[in-house]
């Protein structure tokens, strides 16, 4: 008997062999990935401007970004927009012995394309040319650095166009909510301080040429350029075109003091639509916690993991209540950032989603995530690393901003250590430490006689009339 | 996060395709091809500058391809093909299948009693207690979005799909060591695909259309000049489709859509980046080479009949004003489709084209303006010019000068300099879409399926340099009069 049964698992087994079964696709295995960091050529300019370099043979193109690290949170608190402005008539007003028409019609020969903006943290300058054009290029970006015009009627048409921008940012409900939310977490303080028509008109182009003399200068000056050139080339003729231009004393301007933590509140916005935008949020991390990497893996759980996130899973998966649903920390370079999370549901869902969203940050707080989901979002995290060195000039860039903002420079290798290291204690602990439901902000805007109701009376209702700051009194 | 997105802004990078590259014949020797048995093409490109690959599967179907009966479903459908297979996203097929029927037959039941008259508000409650007593059975037989998982373990960055009017794209990049990955996970997609959790995901895409367009002044603007210009063509619906239509979209016919158009003689496979092609063809002809050819989709028969009158929207909305103008053209490989490229760049590419300086810059009537093709490339279509009035200015003013400057392309011929510069423009704009790998494979895989041959890329700035100023002049006396022309506006009078 005993032999028979075995014969027959034999047997058994020898058929399960012969059987053309395809594996299932994650039970594959795979070679090892070769990889190795690739190399960013650091260097600096006799006058101090620190250069980052990247030869691409690829494609005839050459693309340069220029940044200084002044942005909207260096703004005075009766200039809010002064940033935006500076960076559009920088872009607009004409450089060296060309006016802004001329730039345009420049770039337009070159088939360049030319963008300044400005974010939280800094002012960022891309252009992008073919390589043909590499020294009409290099000479437009010195003259944009060392030699910019701020024309006056270019300056009053940023101006102009700001304020449209402003009329219209009502116009969609999720701009609505995010400036609200920006309002409430951060107040009186830079970054809570929308541009608004009085602001606008209080700037005037003395205060562009002030901002110039004290920013652009070597010293704070950061270049990146990827492409299609010779380095050693490019660098002679950077050094030829930079001559003469020195740092003057202009260092940065002091940062503003972070802002206070924020205190629970529920902004209400009635707007007639038949899906309600809920958005959630408190003022987070900046980039020196020790906790980024743990917070990230808990994100990741959380709500910033696409279909492998809790959030997606019980929201969307699960009952269909939204297209998009998300959470997602963005850490500050300089002082906290927020942490937000949100989702747009149709009206009558407006509450039921509300508490879904609630009852997964809890859950964090409260329960050890399991073995599987710290699996995978470790193994996401760790194996994806390497999109973190595609596209030439994404590499540079990153290169470039990682030593401007101040992080280690092995910030990115290390960062994928960290990960490997994150616990399911890491994980509980900081959800504890981050996630805060009951003292979060929560703005909601949509079609609010169907839905007030049910929210519950746990927090006082704001009501909120989008069109006015929630700063004023 | 656009997860699954019906590509609103496909127009947009329509025309940033519409245009080629300086060294065009270096791109068609590195593009290699092999065409399998059952008909499916891949085209591969090696870049060994990362350890990673872009993945591109392209169906040559898309919304356009709908009937009255089914509008809506290629991007139901393309939603559903994340959902699983036989082996993946079940815990056990084989019970589970019973369950899906009872399911289908039962939302189906309900669904018809909704549409009753009178309607049997007892019977539609019983019904829909019994829908979803059936889905509670059917969760604990679900792993949930298991496809995604397997990406995202294995390092999957921008697993995505997107459904356009004229074809439907799946994508993820890998790292490079994961190739066989994709092959073993889309061959099984492909074949197996088991549309599960179908009335949930129905809803999802309720949302999204509430999101992209209810609550969306552009999307909603958008979709009335569509709705207006096209009478007849299936370009005239929304890709997403309209609120009705997801309603009562049966699982049936999103089923059967899957089995009469997804095979291999209708999908474009693009591979981009650090793989050896002699591996890739092995790999893809050893998991897609036994699927069976299928049949080609069937050209749509609509013809939109000839325009006889300005039409015009107004869509009252809370919001400020934005406008849209549209004149009906020529697909490409069409001769005028290339002209209006040309003109495009002329009037609305950049800060130096003639509408922006004329319009934003000097008279400063408007906040923005573009020019671009839309909504799809297989039929006839529309050049679109959108713009932005800037207060106190208003749409009219606006319209008003855009007729001046198309009437002047029609009056004067352009300078030899303008039309060389708008050719480079379109040049080095093609050059800047082959950066990255995905944007490589897209490009591939696109004009494989809209032009018949992604050589369309290649030889397309011959094709421009061929034209003239005398033609693009008799394109704009022809094209630019006000009985080819749609004009929307959206404002909370309607203009």
């Amino acid at each position: 008997m005993r032999r028979f049964f075995s014969l027959f698992l034999v047997l058994l087994l020898v058929i399960a062999a012969c059987t053309p079964i395809t594996p299932r696709p994650d039970e594959l295995t795979f070679p090892p990935l070769a990889f190795s960091l690739p190399t960013v050529e650091k260097t600096s300019l006799v006058n101090g401007t620190k250069l980052y370099l990247r030869q691409d043979h690829e494609l005839p193109l050459i693309d340069v970004t220029a940044m200084v690290g002044v942005g909207r949170m260096h703004d005075p608190a009766a200039k809010a927009g002064l940033c935006a402005l500076y960076a559009a008539t920088l872009r607009n007003g004409g450089a060296g012995s060309r006016d802004g028409a001329a730039v345009d019609d420049l770039l337009a020969q070159m088939a360049g394309e030319l963008g300044v903006s400005c974010d939280n943290d800094a002012l960022t300058l891309h252009l992008s040319i073919p390589a043909e054009e590499i020294d009409h290029g290099l000479s437009l970006l010195t003259d944009l650095l060392r030699h910019p015009r701020f024309e006056n009627g270019r300056f009053e048409l940023a101006r102009r166009q700001k304020l449209e921008a402003i009329r219209r940012q009502n116009d969609r409900p999720t701009s609505i909510a995010h400036r609200l939310l920006a309002e409430a977490i951060y107040g009186d303080h830079p970054l809570g301080r929308m541009a608004s028509e009085a602001s606008l008109q209080r700037i005037d182009r003395e205060d562009l040429l002030v901002q110039h003399d004290l920013l652009m200068n070597p010293e704070n000056l950061w270049l990146a350029i990827s492409g299609d050139f010779d380095a050693n080339l490019l660098k002679k003729k950077l050094t030829t075109l930079f001559d003469g231009w020195n740092s003057g004393g202009g260092g940065l301007p002091p940062l503003p003091a972070r802002s206070a933590i924020s205190s629970p509140r529920l902004l209400l916005v009635d707007k007639p639509l038949p899906q309600s935008t809920i958005l959630f949020g408190e003022l987070g991390v900046d980039k020196s916690s020790p906790d980024l990497a743990a917070i990230r893996v808990m994100n990741y759980i959380l709500g910033g993991g696409g279909f492998n996130s809790r959030l997606m899973r019980e929201v969307r998966s699960n009952r269909g209540l939204a297209y998009s649903v998300y959470s997602y920390f963005r850490v500050g370079r300089r002082l906290p950032g927020t942490f937000l999370a949100g989702c747009e549901t149709r009206s009558d869902a407006t509450a039921t989603v509300i508490e879904l969203i609630r009852q997964e940050m809890e859950r964090l707080r409260r329960e050890p995530v399991s073995v599987e989901e710290l699996h995978l979002a470790k193994e996401s995290l760790i194996n994806s690393f390497v999109f973190a060195f595609t596209g030439t000039h994404a590499i540079l860039t990153q290169a470039m901003r990682i030593d401007l903002f101040g992080y280690p420079s092995d910030y990115l290798e290390r960062f994928r250590e960290q990960v490997a290291a994150v616990t399911v204690d890491d994980v509980l602990s900081v959800a504890q430490k981050y996630l805060h439901p009951e003292r979060q902000v929560l703005v909601v805007v949509g079609d609010t006689s169907v839905f007030v109701d049910a929210l519950g009376a746990e927090e006082e209702v704001e009501w909120v009339d989008p069109q006015r700051s929630l700063l004023l009194p | 996060m656009m997860l699954r997105c019906v590509v609103r802004c496909w127009p947009l990078l329509l025309l940033m395709f519409c245009s080629s590259s300086a060294n065009a014949l270096q791109l068609e020797e590195k593009v290699q091809e092999h065409t399998l048995k059952n008909g499916l093409r891949l085209l591969m490109v090696e870049r060994h500058d990362a350890p990673t690959v872009a993945a591109y599967i392209t169906l040559g179907v898309g919304s356009v391809d709908e009937g009255n009966e089914n509008r809506g479903v290629a991007h139901l459908l393309e939603h559903m093909l994340f959902k699983g297979t036989k082996q993946l996203g079940t815990v056990d097929y084989r019970r589970e299948a019973p369950l899906l029927a009872e399911i289908e037959v039962t939302a189906e039941a309900l669904s018809a009693a909704k549409v009753q008259t009178p309607r049997n508000e007892e019977e539609v409650s019983r019904l829909a207690a019994k829908l979803s007593e059936l889905q509670e059975q059917h969760r604990p037989l679900v792993v949930k979005d298991e496809f995604s998982r397997i990406y995202a373990e294995n390092g999957g960055s921008g697993y995505n799909a997107f459904t356009s009017k004229d074809l439907t794209t799946y994508l993820i990049e890998l790292p490079a060591n994961k190739l066989e990955l994709w092959a073993a996970i889309e061959s099984d997609r492909m074949q197996n695909a088991v549309l599960r959790e179908f009335y949930t995901e129905r809803n999802v895409v309720m949302e999204e259309r509430r999101r992209s367009r209810e609550t969306e002044p552009r999307g909603l603007l958008y979709e009335h000049l569509l709705a207006t210009a096209f009478t007849v063509h299936p370009y005239r619906a929304p890709i997403i489709g309209w609120m009705s239509d997801l309603e009562h979209l049966t699982l049936a016919e999103t089923r059967n859509f899957l089995h009469r158009y997804y095979a291999p003689v209708n999908t474009v496979i693009a591979l981009v980046g650090d793989f050896n092609p002699e591996d890739a063809i092995t790999l893809v002809e050893r998991y897609f080479g036994a699927i069976p050819t299928g049949e080609p989709v069937p050209k749509v028969t609509a013809v939109e009949p000839p325009q006889r009158g300005e039409r015009r929207v107004n869509v009252v909305y809370d919001c400020e004003p934005q406008m849209l103008i549209a004149y009906r053209k020529a697909p490409l490989p069409d001769r005028d489709d290339y002209l209006f490229d040309l003109a495009a760049q002329i009037l609305g590419e950049g800060r130096s084209s003639r509408l922006y300086r004329r319009l934003v810059e000097e008279e400063q009537l408007a906040t923005s303006v573009a020019t671009y093709g839309a909504p799809g490339s297989r039929y006839p279509n529309l050049f679109v010019i959108s713009a932005i009035p800037r207060s106190p200015h208003n749409a009219a003013e606006v319209e008003t000068v855009i007729y001046e400057e198309l009437a002047r392309l029609g009056n004067e011929l352009v300078s030899d300099e303008e039309l060389e510069q708008a050719r480079k423009q379109l040049r080095v704009g093609t050059l800047r879409q082959l950066r990255g790998n995905g944007g490589l494979a897209r490009m591939l895989t696109y004009y494989q399926t809209v032009a018949g041959d992604w050589r369309y890329v290649t030889r397309y700035n011959e094709a421009i340099t061929s034209l003239s100023a005398e033609e693009l002049q008799g394109l704009a006396r022809r094209a630019f009069v006000p009985e080819n022309r749609t004009v929307a506006t959206i404002g909370r009078s309607g203009e």
